[in-house]
C-alpha cells in the first residue's frame, strides 16, 4: 500500500505514461520508415502507374523494360481478404450465437478453449495443412492447380474465426445475461430473443470483430502464399492471384538495396497500410449512421 | 492538459527507449538475419558494408558461428554438410588445437540466390549462397576480398508428373516447344500432341529470387517472358512437391531435385539430350548451372576450417546424397 503515496506513485504514474508515448512514437517512426523507403520510386514512376499498371516486372532479363504495376495485387489482397472475413463472419455469429444462447456453461468453457487453441497455431501450419488437404482437394475436384484465390480465402477464414468468435459470443453473452430473464419471464421464445434482441445489439461487436478479421486477414503472409498460386493475373474465384503481402515476402531478399524494385517493395507495404486505414475509417463512420438509422443504441454497462 | 515538467521528462524517457531500440539495429552483428523495419540496418548501405567488415575483423573476438545464406537448392546440402561436422567435432576446439572450445554452430538460411548474392555484399551473412553464375555486375560491386567456392554442378530438368500420358507418348522436346509452354503460347496439353487429352498445363516456376529463374529465362526462354499465371514456388523443393502432386503440371526441378522424387517426377529430354551426371559435366546438356557459395569479406580461421571439410569426403558425399553432382577436387 506504501507504493500508492510519494516516490513509488510518482514513479508508477511516469512508467506508465512513458510506456504510452513509446508506442505511440514507435508506431510513428515505423510509418516514418516505410512512407521514407517508398518516395523515392514515385520519382521515377507515377502514383497512377503504380495503382493501376497490372505487369509486376521488376527485374526484366529481356528487353521489355520493367514494370511495377500492382493493380493485381491490390485486387487479390482485396478479393482474398473480404472472401475470407464473409465466410468467417458467417460461421463465428452462428456459433457465437450458439455458445450464448444454447450451450451450457460447461460446454461452453471447453469450446473456448477449443476454439483459443485455434489461435495458437502457427500459421505456417495452415499453410501446409492447406496445401496438404485443401490444395489435392481441389485437384481431386478437376481444378487443374489445386491453389486458387478460394483456397486461400478458406484457409484464411479459419485462422480468423478464433478473432471473431470469442469476441462476438462475449458482447452476446453479456447482452443475454441482461435481457434473458425478463424476456423469458414474458414468455418470448429463446430464438425469438436471439434473433430479434441480441443479435441486433451485438451488431456493433459483430463490426469491431469484422475489422479485426479484415486486418489480420489483409496482413497475412504465409499461409496464404503457400496456398494461393502467387501468379501476377487479374484474381478470380477459381484462378490463382499473388496478395501484397506475398509478394513482398517473396521479393524482400532478392531486390538489391537501393534499388527501385527495394523502393517498390516498400511502396507496396505502404499501399497495404494506406488500405487498412481507409476501410478502418469507412466502418467507423458508417458504424454510427447505420446503427442511429436502425434505432439501436446499446446502453454502456 | 497541462505541459508539466513530468510529462515533459515522460516523452524524452520515451524518446530515449525508441531511440535504443532504433540504434540497436546499427551494431557489428555478423549474425544478422533478415532486416526489418527499423531505420539504420538498411537505409545505410555504406554503414552496413561497414558492420560487415567489423564483424569479419573479430581479431580479439573467435567466431564460433558461421551463417550461410541464399539458394534453397544449396540449402539442404549444407545444412547436412554444417551438421555432421558439428557432429563430429562439437567445439572447435577439436577441429584445430588453436582454437578455443567453443561450441560450433553452423545456420542455414534458405531465401533464393538473389538473397545469397545480397546479403554477402552486404554482409549480413557469412557466407551467401548461390545457384547460378555471378553476374559481372554484381561482381563489380563487390570488395577485394570476394571468393566464390563452387561446389557442384547442377541441371534444371523439364519435368512432368509420372502419371501424365505424356510420358509414354513423348520423352523428348525441342527447346522451342518448352519455351512456348513456359510463355503461355501453348496452354493445353493436347495441343503438345493430339492423342493427349484436354487438360489445362499447370506450371510452376520459381519467384525472381531463385537462382533457377535467371538460369531458365537465359538458356530456355530468351527474349521470351515467363506466362503471368505460372505458379511461384517459394523454393526449389516446393517446386518438385508442387509437380510430384498435380497429375498436369510441368516445370523446371533441379537435378538434385528431380532424382530425389524419382518416383513421381518424369524428366523429359531437351533436344534429344537427356540430364545425367556425363550430359551435364560434359556440357551438352543446355540447361545447367553451378552450385556455389561466395564471400565478400576476409575468411576467418574457423570459416577456412569449415571449407576444408566442405571440400573433404562428407562434402561430397553431402552432395551426392541430395542428388548432385560434386565437381570439387578431393584432397
Amino acid at each position: 500500500m506504501k507504493y500508492l503515496y510519494g516516490a513509488g506513485r510518482n514513479a508508477g504514474r511516469f512508467l506508465i505514461t512513458a510506456a504510452a508515448f513509446m508506442t505511440a512514437l514507435l508506431l510513428g517512426f515505423i510509418i516514418l520508415f516505410i512512407v521514407k523507403e517508398s518516395l523515392p520510386l514515385f520519382q521515377e514512376i507515377s502514383l497512377w502507374e503504380f495503382l493501376s499498371g497490372d505487369v509486376w516486372k521488376p527485374i526484366s532479363f529481356t528487353k521489355t523494360p520493367p514494370s511495377f504495376g500492382i493493380r493485381n495485387l491490390i485486387l487479390s489482397t482485396l478479393y482474398v481478404s473480404l472472401l475470407a472475413t464473409g465466410i468467417a463472419l458467417l460461421i463465428s455469429i452462428g456459433t457465437a450465437l450458439w455458445l450464448s444462447c444454447a450451450a451450457g456453461p460447461v460446454v461452453r468453457m471447453v469450446m473456448y478453449a477449443l476454439i483459443d487453441l485455434l489461435a495458437g497455431i502457427p500459421s505456417v501450419v495452415y499453410g501446409f495443412a492447406g496445401l496438404m488437404l485443401l490444395v489435392r482437394w481441389f485437384q481431386a475436384a478437376g481444378q487443374t492447380s489445386g491453389e486458387s484465390v478460394l483456397t486461400a480465402a478458406l484457409v484464411l477464414a479459419v485462422m480468423l474465426l478464433p478473432y471473431m468468435i470469442s469476441l462476438c459470443s462475449d458482447a452476446m453473452l453479456r447482452i443475454k445475461e441482461r435481457y434473458f430473464p425478463a424476456a423469458r419471464s414474458l414468455g418470448v421464445d429463446k430464438w425469438y430473443i436471439a434473433a430479434s434482441l441480441i443479435l441486433p445489439l451485438a451488431g456493433k461487436s459483430i463490426l469491431l470483430s469484422m475489422v479485426l478479421a479484415l486486418g489480420r486477414a489483409m496482413g497475412e503472409t504465409m499461409a496464404v502464399m503457400m496456398v494461393i498460386g502467387n501468379s501476377n493475373v487479374f484474381p478470380t474465384l477459381l484462378g490463382k492471384g499473388e496478395t501484397i503481402a506475398a509478394a513482398i515476402a517473396l521479393e524482400m531478399g532478392t531486390a538489391v538495396q537501393g534499388s527501385t524494385h527495394y523502393h517498390a517493395l516498400f511502396a507496396m507495404g505502404l499501399v497495404l497500410i494506406v488500405l487498412l486505414c481507409l476501410i478502418q475509417a469507412v466502418i467507423t463512420v458508417i458504424k454510427e449512421r447505420l446503427f442511429i438509422q436502425l434505432g439501436i443504441r446499446e446502453r454502456s454497462d | 492538459m497541462k505541459v508539466t515538467m513530468k510529462k515533459l521528462t515522460a516523452l524524452l524517457f520515451s524518446l530515449m527507449l525508441v531511440m535504443s531500440f532504433v540504434l540497436s539495429g546499427c551494431s557489428a552483428d555478423s549474425g544478422k538475419k533478415e532486416d526489418s523495419t527499423e531505420a539504420p540496418q538498411s537505409t545505410d548501405a555504406a554503414g552496413n558494408e561497414e558492420d560487415g567488415k567489423k564483424a569479419e575483423d573479430g581479431k580479439d573476438e573467435f567466431q564460433s558461428q558461421i551463417l550461410f545464406c541464399g539458394s534453397s537448392s544449396l540449402a539442404p546440402i549444407m545444412a547436412s554438410i554444417g551438421s555432421s561436422f558439428t557432429d563430429e567435432y562439437v567445439t572447435w576446439d577439436k577441429v584445430d588445437p588453436s582454437f578455443p572450445a567453443e561450441n560450433i554452430s553452423v545456420y542455414v538460411a534458405p531465401g533464393g540466390s538473389g538473397v545469397g548474392v545480397n546479403s554477402a555484399l552486404e554482409g549480413s551473412c557469412d557466407f551467401g549462397m548461390v545457384a547460378r553464375t555471378v553476374k559481372d555486375e554484381e561482381k563489380a560491386k563487390m570488395s577485394k576480398d570476394y571468393k566464390e567456392y563452387v561446389m557442384a554442378a547442377d541441371a534444371l530438368t523439364v519435368s512432368v508428373n509420372k502419371e501424365n500420358p505424356v510420358c509414354k507418348v513423348i520423352d523428348d522436346m525441342s527447346t522451342d516447344m518448352i519455351r512456348r509452354i513456359f510463355a503461355g503460347e501453348v496452354t493445353n496439353w493436347k495441343d503438345v500432341d493430339a492423342s493427349l487429352p484436354d487438360q489445362e498445363i499447370a506450371v510452376y516456376i520459381r519467384d525472381l529470387s531463385g537462382g533457377a529463374y535467371e538460369v531458365f529465362q537465359k538458356s530456355v526462354m530468351g527474349e521470351s517472358e515467363i506466362t503471368a499465371s505460372a505458379t511461384q514456388c517459394p523454393s526449389m523443393g516446393a517446386l518438385g512437391e508442387a509437380i510430384a502432386g498435380n497429375k498436369w503440371g510441368i516445370g523446371y526441378a533441379s537435378y538434385g531435385v528431380y532424382n530425389q522424387n524419382k518416383d513421381k517426377l518424369q524428366a523429359m529430354k531437351v533436344d534429344g539430350t537427356e540430364p545425367s551426371e556425363e550430359t551435364i559435366i560434359g556440357g551438352k546438356y543446355s540447361i545447367q548451372r553451378p552450385l556455389l557459395f561466395i564471400t565478400n569479406s576476409e575468411v576467418s580461421p574457423a570459416e577456412q576450417a569449415f571449407i576444408d571439410y566442405v571440400y573433404s569426403k562428407a562434402g561430397a558425399d553431402a552432395v551426392a546424397a541430395n542428388g548432385y553432382i560434386s565437381t570439387m577436387d578431393i584432397k
